[in-house]
Parts: structure tokens; C-alpha cells; sequence
């Protein structure tokens, strides 16, 4: 049985990296064969799975689907783009800071779906190729989404999984190095790509004239959507004193969305992206199998002997082992199964540094390969459809240098002030 | 004998071969002055190529991309280039999936077919499958509106 769980779990995990079906579909298959086969009852299928994780994902599609409905987000990526007024570093700066609070605050998929247009619209307007840009905002995005407990999958399943870790204590440990390798990474980009960004300043005019407010003012419920994503986030930074959970804070912000910004509840719920949703159940059953058979364990027992049970070694190993993992394949299977494994490493007492090592590898190592994230899959469906195709490779040569950068930061980071 | 109406309403022999290009597809639909065409393989419906797949051929391939699109009120320079660049294109890669209308079916069926597919104009078939002409929703819907007059 041992053997059938890892086996299902491999398997699973391959045919999602090389996209042999949708990955939902892929995940939902794996979950059936372990039940199927006996290798979890049903009873502990259904315990597998992290039903916070699902209601905090639910609950903040609803809120930012419905937020985004109301143009807000649009008009952020346009007017950062008029003020920078044709300055090709200034644009890329504020084009990659707009993404990267977009991401930590919403989602890094949502925000990436919305600016990848909108970049390519302003680079057809500024005459330059739009891939250095939409490069940029995709890295930007994974680096931004580290920043909170909501921002990015890794996180969200690992601050729903450990409870004692807040949304501000993710802010306070992931926030600061965030932002540097979000300034470190950007700079470097600026510079990498500084030729390919030529703008003529007449231009820049081009882009000034967009009527940056437009969708605003046709939007219904443009305040109570504001109102309430605001209320939500100011209720995530709340949720530990108040002794709520964060899964609770974003239901009940979807809820009270739903009845003042929505007039119609199925349209407002098809926001919810239930193929994600789908996709995490299988993989809590699969991983729930693994944990049943003592696999995960085993792999912790494993990794204590690499490292010898030294703290410092254990947190570089998880941070360095999970990015790699994360490039290799999608980061959100592998944070979930390596979860588990920490828990088990900390079975006597809780450290919460191994848990910032995870969250950093994981979301860093996201910038590593095109299926690394959700959101470079979206950005490069978004590109292949609008004719402007980008390799594997091509993303590659910036991502792994970039996602290198990053994790040299974060292990200074580690270092210095957490270990 | 073809037939050439449907219940008393005109056809319109609008339709383009499935190897035509773009540009060819474009110049009959612009002289039919019909929503949509037929694109044929063999006499037989493939596809429809209508006014939706001219404009989004016609813009930059971002729009259909774009989640709000008020803002938009500036000429692109892309516009010009992408035309040239579509013309060539063969027409099976601007064509959606067709919906037809039986020419031996009675009105309800093609009241249903324009209602159910939001479209402006539909091929009519025989019962071979073979293509017979172009249906417009306004002369149909105009029709019926007399029929009941004449009740």
C-alpha cells in the first residue's frame, strides 16, 4: 500500500510537469485511485483535506473577482504607466511594484491575468516589445506574493496549516525580504533589458491619453467593493488577536461582498475558480495517503539524517530543496506534501523558521521555470494567444538566474535574522 | 432544382471555400450584406465566418484579452499592420463552429437554432448535409412578423 501512494503520488506529480491533462484532472484521478485501491479509507480522504485552505481560496476569489469587476485594478496598471511618462526604468519599476502589491494583497494569478494585458496594450502604444515587461511582472509577481499569508498558494496552505503563524507574522518575517529581492530583482531586469525598452517620447503621449478612470465610473458598486476588500485585508491583519481564523475572515468578507455588491449570486460565484479548488482536494487526499502510510515520516527521518538535526542546516535545506522542488514541478503539490514533513521534523517543538524557509523556496522557486507557478502558465497562455509565444527556455535564462538571486537573499536573510 | 428560399424568405448564396483566405472571405461577406458566411469543404458546412471574427481579426490580438476596455478610445498603431498581416491568413483559422438550420424543418426549429447561437446569419442545409444558402435572423424574424399580420 506504501508502495501505491508514493507511486500515484509520482505519477501525479510528472504528468502535471510535462502537462499531460489539466492538472485538476490529473489530481482528482490520483485522489480516486488511492481511495479506490484502499490505500486511505474514505473517512480519512475526506479528513485530508484542508478545508481552510479551500475556504480561505474561495472566499478571496470572491472578494478580488469582485473587486476586479469594478475596473480598480485596470486603472492602478494604467496610471502607473502615465506616471511614468515614457521612462523606460521608471515604468519597469512601477510596472514590477504595482504587480508585486497586487500580488501580495489579491493574488499573483488574478493580478497577473489583469496586467498582462493592459502591458500589452501600453507596449503596442510605446512601440516595444511587450516580453521584457511581461517577464518582469510575472517574476514580480511570485516575489510579491511572498510577502503575505494570502498572496500566494505556498502560503496560504502553509498559514492555514500551522495556525500559531499569523497573517502579521508572515508580513513581519516574509514582507521585508520580499520587498529587497523584489528591488534587487527589478534592478536587475531594468538593466538586463534597458535596450530592448527604447521609448520615443512621443509615445508616451500615446499612453497619456487613455482615460485611465473610464471602467470606474461605468462599474456598479465600485465603493462597497473597495470598502469591503479593505475590510477583509484590515480583518486578516486583525484575525489573530480577535482568535479568528483567516479562512473565516475572507468567507466572511465574500458573504457581506455578496450581499451589498452582488445582485446576482450565481454570476457573482462563477468568479470562484473551481478547477483550483478541485485540484486542491486531490492533492490533500493524495498527500493524506502518503501521510497514512507513513511515507512522510519516513522522508522526515530522512532529511533529519542529512542535516543532522542541525537547525541551520535544516532551514537552508528546506529553503534550497523546496525552490528546487517548486521549479521541477508545480509549487503548490509540492508545498503540500512537504507540509507534513515539516510538521513531522518538529514534532517536539515548534520553529518557526523552518516554516518562513518553506514558504521562501517554495514562492521563489517559483520564478525558476515557466510551470513553476500558476501564474507563468497564465502569463505565457496569455502570450501564446496574443501571438507573442515565449519558450521554455527563453524564460529559463531569466528565471533561474533571478530565482537564484533570490534565494542567495533569502538565505542571508535566514541567516542573519532568523537563525 | 436548388431551392433558393425557406419558407418563403430568400436565401443568400454567401459562402467562401474552406481553402479561401481571409482576405477572400472578408470581400464576399462585405458584399453580402449578411452578419455572417458558410465556409464550405466539398458543398459542406465547416465553419462560419462572421463580423465578430473580422473585428477580432482586425484589432490587436490583446483585446480579447483585456478584462475592462472603456478606457480605450486612442487609434493603435498595430491596426494598420495586423490587416496586412490577416489578409493572407487562410480563412479555417478565423472560422468558429457552425450551427445549421434544415432546410425540411419547420420555423419553431430555426426560431430555435438564431436564439440558442446569438447569430445574425445561418447556413441552411438539405438533407444530404449539403449547403444551400445563408438565413438572415432580421428577414426571418421580419417574415414571421408578417406571417402573423396576414393571419
Amino acid at each position: 500500500m506504501e508502495v501505491v501512494a508514493v507511486v500515484v503520488f509520482l505519477v501525479a506529480l510528472g504528468a502535471i510537469a510535462f502537462d499531460w491533462a489539466h492538472r485538476t484532472k490529473i489530481a482528482l484521478l490520483g485522489a480516486a485511485a488511492v481511495v479506490l485501491v484502499g490505500v486511505l479509507e474514505e473517512e480519512q480522504a475526506i479528513e485530508a483535506v484542508d478545508w481552510s485552505t479551500l475556504g480561505l481560496l474561495v472566499g478571496m476569489m470572491v472578494i478580488v473577482g469582485l473587486t476586479e469587476r469594478t475596473g480598480v485594478f485596470t486603472y492602478l496598471a494604467l496610471r502607473v504607466a502615465q506616471l511614468s511618462r515614457g521612462r523606460p526604468m521608471r515604468l519597469v519599476f512601477l510596472l514590477s511594484g504595482v504587480t508585486g502589491v497586487m500580488s501580495a494583497f489579491l493574488d499573483n494569478l488574478t493580478a497577473i491575468l489583469l496586467v498582462v494585458p493592459i502591458t500589452l496594450l501600453l507596449a503596442d502604444l510605446l512601440r516595444i516589445s511587450p516580453i521584457p515587461l511581461v517577464l518582469v511582472e510575472v517574476l514580480a509577481s511570485n516575489i510579491g506574493g511572498t510577502a503575505t499569508l494570502i498572496g500566494d498558494p505556498p502560503n496560504i496552505m502553509i498559514g492555514t496549516a500551522r495556525p500559531e503563524l499569523s497573517f502579521i507574522d508572515f508580513i513581519v518575517n516574509l514582507a521585508p525580504v520580499a520587498i529587497v529581492t523584489l528591488l534587487v530583482v527589478t534592478a536587475g531586469l531594468a538593466l538586463a533589458f534597458r535596450s530592448q525598452l527604447r521609448i520615443a517620447p512621443e509615445r508616451a503621449l500615446e499612453v497619456d491619453k487613455l482615460d485611465a478612470a473610464a471602467d470606474m465610473r461605468e462599474a456598479p458598486y465600485v465603493k462597497r467593493s473597495l470598502a469591503v476588500l479593505l475590510g477583509t485585508i484590515v480583518g486578516f491583519f486583525l484575525h489573530a488577536p480577535l482568535h479568528i481564523e483567516p479562512a473565516v475572515v475572507a468567507l466572511t468578507g465574500a458573504t457581506v461582498m455578496l450581499l451589498v455588491a452582488a445582485d446576482n449570486v450565481e454570476e457573482a460565484l462563477e468568479r470562484v475558480e473551481w478547477a483550483t479548488i478541485f485540484f486542491f482536494i486531490g492533492l490533500f487526499v493524495m498527500v493524506g495517503a502518503l501521510e497514512e502510510q507513513g511515507v512522510i515520516d519516513r522522508v522526515a527521518e530522512g532529511f533529519a539524517d542529512l542535516t543532522g538535526g542541525d537547525r541551520t542546516a535544516e532551514a537552508l535545506v528546506i529553503l534550497w530543496g523546496s525552490a528546487l522542488g517548486s521549479a521541477v514541478v508545480d509549487n503548490i503539490p509540492f508545498t503540500a506534501a512537504m507540509i507534513p514533513v515539516v510538521e513531522s521534523l518538529q514534532a517536539d517543538e515548534f520553529d518557526d523558521a523552518a516554516w518562513w524557509a518553506l514558504a521562501l523556496g517554495a514562492c521563489f522557486g517559483g520564478n525558476a521555470t515557466l510551470i513553476a507557478a500558476a501564474a507563468n502558465v497564465a502569463a505565457s497562455g496569455v502570450l501564446d494567444r496574443t501571438g507573442h509565444t515565449i519558450s521554455f527556455v527563453r524564460f529559463l535564462l531569466v528565471g533561474l538566474p533571478v530565482t537564484a538571486v533570490s534565494l542567495v537573499i533569502a538565505t542571508a536573510y535566514l541567516l542573519i535574522f532568523q537563525l | 432544382m436548388k431551392a433558393t428560399t425557406l419558407h418563403g424568405i430568400p436565401l443568400v448564396d454567401a459562402s467562401v471555400d474552406v481553402s479561401a483566405t481571409f482576405g477572400d472571405a472578408a470581400r464576399v461577406l462585405s458584399g453580402s450584406r449578411l452578419s455572417g458566411l458558410a465556409v464550405l469543404d466539398a458543398g459542406r458546412v465547416v465553419g462560419l465566418f462572421t463580423d465578430e471574427e473580422l473585428l477580432l481579426a482586425l484589432s490587436p490580438r490583446y483585446l480579447d484579452e483585456l478584462r475592462h476596455t472603456a478606457f480605450l478610445e486612442t487609434e493603435l498603431p498595430s491596426l494598420r499592420g495586423q490587416a496586412t498581416r490577416v489578409r493572407a491568413e487562410p480563412v479555417r483559422e478565423h472560422m468558429r463552429k457552425p450551427v445549421t438550420i434544415e432546410l425540411e424543418a419547420g420555423s419553431l426549429h430555426a426560431a430555435e437554432r438564431f436564439v440558442h447561437s446569438d447569430e445574425g446569419a445561418l447556413p441552411v442545409v438539405d438533407d444530404d448535409d449539403r449547403f444551400v444558402g445563408m438565413l438572415s435572423r432580421t428577414q426571418f424574424a421580419h417574415a414571421l412578423l408578417k406571417r402573423l399580420a396576414d393571419d
